[in-house]
Order: structure tokens, then sequence, then C-alpha cells
């Protein structure tokens, strides 16, 4: 069967080399999800993909179905290489926590048009150099959301009271808020002003980072609740999660 | 089908170990040996087992050595001012055959990546760090990748050095974005090396 050559618009989460010169790709794209695909010689010449592999560039890729589920890459064209993230180690190691984010959460092969987005949009904000506390609280919560992992925030995840003044509990295990009364002992002491914050910054598009002044606490509390979901959720701790510690 | 021929196996199954060496690949040349004298197999045989027993880092910059100190650190007719930080000893001589640099190098065996959580630690930059406090070293030619991995790793040893007060040089470009400095020929090596700029 004849495969004819299809184009599609890519991010490129990651590269591995194999064999002698040949590369193994990560792209994430809007219509296909997560695919892998295979470059060819790619380390040797350059003359189809130049700097199109590299993480966080994003390109028209013209691609052929290969064996399983790998794309054969045939030809590349480059529309942002991202180097503004190569003049900031922080917002290099918090991209690349962005990717791998996407790379464990999601399904090979099933489209996600606007986590696609959500992800381009963070890696320009940071590219243009954003607030790298912002980015990634705001990356972390619509993430949790548009896969359908939001926690109860503004109501005891229990017994579904509506909180107005009262002092808050989180515990991502029991579904998120709790009142005093569902949590004993459990959860971390969170405002309640840090939950409605959360919520807030939800009902704003996803594309949007700019514009957004968190204080240092609801910034240290809302970094608590969403590492709480996330690791509810993920299969492992994400490795630039580490690296990100080190610096 | 090999399972009758139990020595071959184990040939075309440590070959297949070998970085870049597929199952065919190791079958090729498992064929290619068998066809060969037995007095080549023997000095292939004895130069895999010496070059194992006899090379190793060398304890100063990590390139690879015969003795405890490489050609380069032991020689002392090279500039010991200047320390070129490289990703692996492949880089290293990939800069040496372009005949322009003559000081003093240093060997990372990799470089940062986010993305597979390697660090500082993982890496010889706490025994770059040691060099920088013994030596009387004063430029630092940062020669990592092009890639997003030796940029991060330019970037984190870059402000530690200019924290140190030493001067901080980059490879100038030229050398392509994205591409392996072991691939790039000795000419645009020598045209880098020679127009490396402030890295800011």
């Amino acid at each position: 069967m004849v495969h004819l050559p299809q184009r599609c618009e890519a991010l490129v989460l990651r590269l591995t080399s194999y064999g002698e010169s040949d590369v193994i790709v990560t792209l994430f794209t809007a219509d296909h999800g997560l695919q892998k695909g295979f470059a060819k010689s790619a380390r040797k010449s350059r003359k189809r993909f130049g700097a199109a592999l590299e993480p966080f560039t994003k390109a028209v890729f013209q691609w052929k179905k290969g064996r399983g589920s790998f794309w054969l890459l045939q030809d590349s064209e480059l529309i942002s290489s991202h180097l503004g993230l190569r003049s900031d180690l922080h917002h290099l190691a918090l991209a690349s926590y962005g990717v791998e984010l996407v790379s464990l959460l999601l399904e090979e092969g099933e489209p996600h048009q606007i986590i696609y987005e959500l992800l381009c949009s963070f890696l320009d904000y940071l590219e243009q150099g954003g607030d790298g506390l912002i980015a990634r609280l705001l990356f972390e919560l619509r993430l949790i959301y548009l896969l359908g992992y939001m926690p109860h925030l503004l109501h005891c995840s229990e017994c579904l009271k509506i909180f107005t003044n009262e002092p808050v509990r989180f515990d991502a295990q029991r579904g998120g808020s709790l009142c005093l009364d569902c949590a004993g002992s459990t959860g971390i002491s969170v405002d309640l002003g840090t939950i409605g914050s959360l919520a807030r910054s939800l009902k704003v598009t996803y594309r949007q980072f700019d514009g957004f002044l968190f204080g240092p606490k609801t910034l240290q509390q809302a970094g608590l609740i969403l590492n709480q979901v996330l690791q509810q959720v993920l299969p492992r701790e994400p490795k630039s999660l580490k690296f990100l510690s080190q610096l | 089908m090999l399972g009758s021929l139990p020595s071959f196996a184990r040939l075309e199954s440590e070959l297949s170990k070998l970085p870049g060496i597929g199952r065919k690949t190791a079958a090729r040349l498992a064929f290619h040996l068998l066809r060969t004298s037995e007095q080549d197999v023997e000095a292939l045989a004895a130069a895999l087992l010496e070059m194992r027993r006899n090379v190793h880092f060398c304890q100063c910059c990590f390139h690879i050595a015969e003795e405890e100190l490489c050609q380069i650190c032991s020689n002392p007719a090279r500039e010991t001012q200047s320390l070129c930080v490289v990703e692996e000893p492949q880089d290293l001589l990939a800069i040496e055959r372009s005949h322009s640099y003559s000081g003093l190098y240093h060997v990372l065996h990799g470089a940062l990546s986010p993305l597979d959580g390697i660090g500082p630690e993982d890496l010889k930059i706490p025994q770059l760090l040691q060099r920088l406090d013994q030596e009387p070293i004063s430029e630092i030619i940062l020669a990592t990748n092009f890639t997003v991995e030796g940029e991060a790793t330019a970037l984190y040893l870059g402000q530690i050095c200019k924290d140190r007060g030493l001067q901080v040089t980059r490879l100038a470009h030229g050398i392509p974005s994205g591409s392996d400095l072991e691939y790039i020929d000795a000419g645009t090596v020598q045209q880098a090396v020679a127009g490396r700029r402030e890295f800011s």
C-alpha cells in the first residue's frame, strides 16, 4: 500500500539519537496529538531538517506513514525555534517541564487542539521573558482543567458546602477543598483567596499568560495545591522537576 | 534458527549491544568475521581487550588517556590560562583537528538536560569548579554543542564562571543551531573558535 506524503504543523517535544545518524522525534500536533517521527540521517545531513528537530521548535513537517505507528519525516519548514528560551536557564527548564507534563499526561495519537495551543502560548510567553512562576501556575492549572482532573475548589468536596469566609483545607486524594469539619487532620491549610484566584484564573482564555498578578503567598499555596493534584495523575515524577529544583 | 550455533548467536548478541548496531548488522559483521582469517580475528580481539584495559579518562580533564594524564594535560607547551569546556571527547578531537586552539580542555561527559533530569552533579562540573579553584585559568571557552542541552550547559557554566570573575567566551555562530560539533568540518570549527565572542 502506497502512503502519500502529508503535512502538518507540530511542536518538537524531544529527540533521541538512533543508530549512527538517525533521530527519533516526539512531536505534538493539534490534529494527531503526540506522535513519534523517524528522521533518517538527520544528524549528518541538515538539508531537510536544519534546526527544526530541536526541542520547543514549531515547524511544518512533511511525513509519510511508516512501519507501525511511526511517521517517516521527509522535510520541514521552520516556523519558530523559540530561540529566546536559550537565553535564560530557568525559562528553558520550565519549558522542558511543560513539554514533559504534556508527554506524560497525554496518550499517543489522541488529538488535543486546545492543549496544543496552550503549550504553544506557554512557550511563547516564556520566550518573551514572561514571569516563570506565573507561567508555571497557569500552565499546570489549565492543563489539569482541560484534561478533566480539576479538583473541587470553591466548595467542600465531601459535604458540598459552599465556602464563604471560613478556613479551608485541601487534599487532592479526597477530591480537593475540604471544610474543617470534613477535613479532620488531613490536607494542607489554604486561604480562600488562593482557591478563589485559581478559580478566577480559569475564566480567562487559556492562551493568555500576560496581565496576571499573584502575591507570594498565593503562588506558594497554589503551587502546593497543583503539585498535590499532579502527583495524583502523573505516572511518575517529571525528570525536569528534579532539574528545576537544582537551579 | 541459530540455536544450534551457540557461538555464532553469542557473538551476534554481543555485537548488537554496540551503539548503532542492530540485529541485521550484527549478523552481517558476524558472517564477515567468520570469513576472516583466525589471525585477524585474534588481532581484533586483542585490540579490543588492550583498549579496554589501557584506555581510561584523564584524571585532570577527563579526556581519554593511556597514562594518568592525557597528552594535552601533560604537554608543557599548552597554554594554561584558557580552558575549553566540551561535552564529549569527540568534540575535543574536533577542535584539535582544526589546529585553532592551544589551551587546555575539560570534558563534561554530557550536557545538562532538564528533560532527562541530568543536572550539574551528573556531569564533570564539580571537577571543573575544583580546577578553576586550583589552576591559573583566566578564560573559559564554552564549546558545548549548539543544541538545547548544550545551550543550557553554557548558560549554567557561564553564570558560575562570571561570578568568579573569569572571562567567558562562547564559540561563534557559524555552527548551525541543532547540530553536533562532531559532524562539523574542521574549517567551520576553526572559524567558530577564531570568532568566539563574549558570552552574554
